[in-house]
């Protein structure tokens, strides 16, 4: 059986790159595609630790499927708001977006 | 049924009259003087009244005395503050002449300010408004009730100054009246917390009077106490040095000085002293003070009248002058008393000279008003000869002057020379008095020399201005009738003397019997085998025939002073009033506007400065703060890890996760 400590750690990388690639990346797209990155790393915590629980118990595997379904509906409503931005001002930049500002 | 238990109705009546004239006034008695004659009508029941209750109270017939009543008023922290009436003789004789010279002078005001049109409904309304609050003070059955009617009274005084309010002179006067008095008043505020104190929250007179010994605080206490209640006096009196006031009071109608700056309210400074004399004595060095600042007031007032060209004003610093002659009596009487405690004259010299003053100089003052509605001035030089024209008021006001003056046996002798032997004979107790009475000789002389410089410039001599000599008449019988009842008094009111009036009007004080002489005999021998009596006829007679002289013969004219140096210079000096209401503008101008001035920078620069500091730091740093808004999603997101990892790094070092 794979040790804890290398689940944690797969999540961990995936975490990391989420969250570089929300922070740096200009496409509006490939930003919403990294908070599904970190996510799912999350969910691969939850799996993990639910899996080397004891007593076994399906709690985090539970927690996991609402996550996801979740984050489908995240991502309904951010495509929805990029395809509007497209719309409207022909770009999805993120550098290019800064209305909300003094 | 004593007329005594309806004194309550005294001083409500002339309120009455004005609710109703001032609020109605124009409406209801346009065709009847805007009131005047239902200001008359109340003033004359009220007088009715007084005069009923004085003569009850002073012959003795109402029991004990003295009537006294009260209701509560105000339960305040346990302390509880009374309503009510105290008459004792003091207070009739003070009865008399507040609603009897009142009367006088609401008539004399038909006659006076005819021609003044709707704004006679202000004067009528105010002057009730007047009597009723100064009848309130004279019967106050405690010091907070008086001091009420006591600042009523200067409200009184402040807008009747100010009735020509639409002259600048007459509006700063009214000003300068108010507030000076009112630093009087603040003093008697003073004086009034520390009897409440050390009598325990009584302020009855009732109580204090007979409880004199129940101060708690000892003596330096009282003695500071009834110093500021002669402060009070100081301010509403116009002794020195609050004296500057009066003079300018002057700018009001001649009636409301008769009334107000001559015969009553600048007499109550005198009665809270009378009034407080069973306390006063406790304190003998208040009384000297009191005697020093009269002893004084009377010679400095007397000497600036001397050359002033104006009617009136030489009729207030003369007014000023008495009135130190009364502190001086009182002062006199009480320090004597305060020594060996038995009967002396000053009490009574006091309220004697206070009587008689107030039928003589609202004579004096209405006269000054007849010749004034004749001519239209009051400057004295613009007048002269006008004895043809005015022959009954140059005939009572000369019995006035002859009565101010001191010439036997006009009312004004009697009192005068009470009061000068009253301050001879506390030399007995301390040498100064006979210093004082020297002051109030040369001031006997003085009085008689302005008096009758006023007269002979007036009425004798030749017109000097010809249009205003043409045009002078005699004034209407509504005026020169009230002149006639007070000539009359002006001459026979010393002559309560001989009724027994120093052994009615006695301080309720333990040991004070009179032994004054009895009979009119005894008290005419009394007073004419007294050096002290020639003394002061030859001064008075001394100071008339100078004033004949100069201003009637003319054979020594004022020039002989005037071509000296010193002389002009004391001339100028007595004409700027001693510099007195130069230093009140140095005061007023330099002082206090320059202390304003220092305040009002440390005001804009210090404290303002410090607000807007901090306004200014927080307006600068939100400039540079509000800079990290960018609007950038990505910013925000990278604040969020910033934030998070830190929570985490400071969670693991800190709280101990490691």
């Amino acid at each position: 059986m794979i040790a804890l400590e290398y689940f944690l750690g797969l999540s961990a990388i995936l975490f990391i790159i989420g969250a570089i690639g929300v922070l740096t990346k200009k496409n509006a797209i490939v930003v919403l595609m990294c908070v599904e990155l970190m996510l799912n790393a999350a969910n691969i915590n939850f799996v993990a630790f639910s899996a080397f629980s004891t007593p076994v118990n399906m709690n985090g595997e539970v927690f996991a499927l609402i996550s996801i379904a979740i984050a489908a509906a995240e991502v309904a409503v951010g495509l929805a708001i990029i395809m509007n931005m497209y719309k409207t001002r022909d770009t999805i930049s993120l550098d290019d977006i800064n209305l909300l500002r003094w | 049924m004593y007329w005594s238990e309806l004194a309550w109705i005294v001083p409500i009546l002339p309120l009455i009259a004005f609710v109703l004239i001032g609020f109605l006034g124009n409406k209801l008695f346009k065709k009847i003087e805007n009131g005047g004659y239902l200001a008359i009508g109340m003033a004359a029941i009220s007088c009715f009244l007084s005069l009923m209750i004085a003569y009850e109270i002073l012959t003795g017939s109402y029991p004990g005395g003295v009537y006294k009543t009260s209701f509560e008023w105000l339960v305040v922290d346990g302390f509880t503050f009374n309503m009510g009436i105290y008459i004792d003789t003091l207070t009739a004789v003070m009865l008399i002449v507040v609603s009897f010279v009142a009367t006088l002078v609401v008539i004399y005001s038909i006659g006076y300010m005819h021609e003044e049109g709707e704004r006679k409904r202000r004067y009528y309304a105010v002057i009730s408004l007047f009597i009723g609050v100064m009848l309130g003070l004279v019967l106050a059955s405690n010091y907070l009730q008086m001091f009420i009617f006591w600042e009523l009274v200067g409200l009184c005084s402040y807008l009747l100054i100010g009735f020509w309010n639409t002259k600048p002179s007459a509006a700063s006067a009214a000003k300068k009246a108010f507030l000076v008095t009112r630093i009087g008043d603040i003093m008697f505020m003073l004086g009034l917390f520390i009897l409440f104190v050390g009598f325990g929250g009584n302020l009855d007179f009732d109580y204090i009077f007979n409880n004199v010994d129940a101060f708690v605080g000892g003596n330096e206490l009282l003695t500071l106490g009834t110093f500021f209640i002669f402060g009070g006096a100081i301010g509403k009196s116009a002794q020195f040095p609050l004296h500057d006031w009066l003079p300018d009071a002057m700018e009001g109608p001649t009636t409301v000085s008769a009334l107000i700056h001559a015969a009553t309210m600048v007499k109550a400074g005198v009665y809270l002293v009378a009034r407080s004399y069973p306390i006063m004595v406790e304190t003998p060095e208040t009384m000297l003070i009191v005697a020093i600042i009269g002893g004084f007031t009377a010679l400095f007032a007397a000497s600036m009248a001397l050359n002033n060209p104006n009617i009136k004003r030489v009729l207030a610093y003369s007014t000023i002058s008495q009135l130190g002659y009364m502190f001086l009596a009182l002062g006199a009487g009480g320090y004597l008393y305060a020594h060996t405690a038995e009967f002396n004259v000053g009490f009574t010299a006091g309220m004697f000279h206070l009587m008689n003053h107030a039928f003589f100089k609202a004579l004096l003052f209405l006269s000054a008003g007849a010749v004034i509605h004749a001519v239209h001035t009051e400057d004295m030089r613009l007048m002269g000869g006008l004895s043809n024209k005015l022959k009954i008021t140059s005939f009572v006001m000369l019995i006035g002057c002859i009565s101010i003056a001191g010439i036997p046996p006009f009312s004004g002798f009697w009192s005068k020379d009470l009061v000068l032997e009253a301050a001879f004979e506390a030399g007995e107790a301390n040498g100064i008095f006979y210093l004082l009475y020297a002051m109030g000789l040369i001031t006997a002389f003085m009085t008689a020399f302005y008096m009758f410089r006023l007269w002979f410039m007036t009425f004798k001599g030749e017109p000097r201005d010809h249009h205003a000599y043409e045009h002078a008449h005699e004034a209407p019988k509504v005026m020169w009738v009230p002149l006639a009842i007070l000539a009359a008094l002006a001459f026979g009111s010393g002559f309560a003397l001989f009724m027994g009036f120093e052994t009615t009007v006695l301080p309720p004080l333990p040991h004070f019997e009179p032994h004054g002489a009895e009979g009119v005999i005894g008290i005419l021998e009394a007073f004419f085998t007294n050096w002290m009596t020639y003394a002061s006829i030859i001064a008075a007679v001394l100071g008339i025939f100078l004033a004949y002289v100069m201003y009637y013969k003319k054979t020594v004219s004022a020039d002989i002073i005037l071509n000296t140096s010193a002389g002009k210079k004391m001339y100028d000096l007595l004409l700027a009033r001693y510099g007195f209401t130069a230093g009140y503008d140095i005061i007023g101008l330099k002082v206090v506007y320059g202390f304003s001035r220092l305040v009002d920078w440390f005001d804009r620069k210090v404290i303002d400065g410090i607000v807007n500091l901090f306004a200014t730091i927080a307006v600068k740093g939100s400039n540079v703060m509000r800079r990290g808004q960018t609007g950038l999603v990505q910013t925000y997101a990278a604040m969020i890890v910033l934030g998070v990892s830190l929570i985490v790094i400071l969670l693991f070092y800190f709280g101990g996760l490691i």
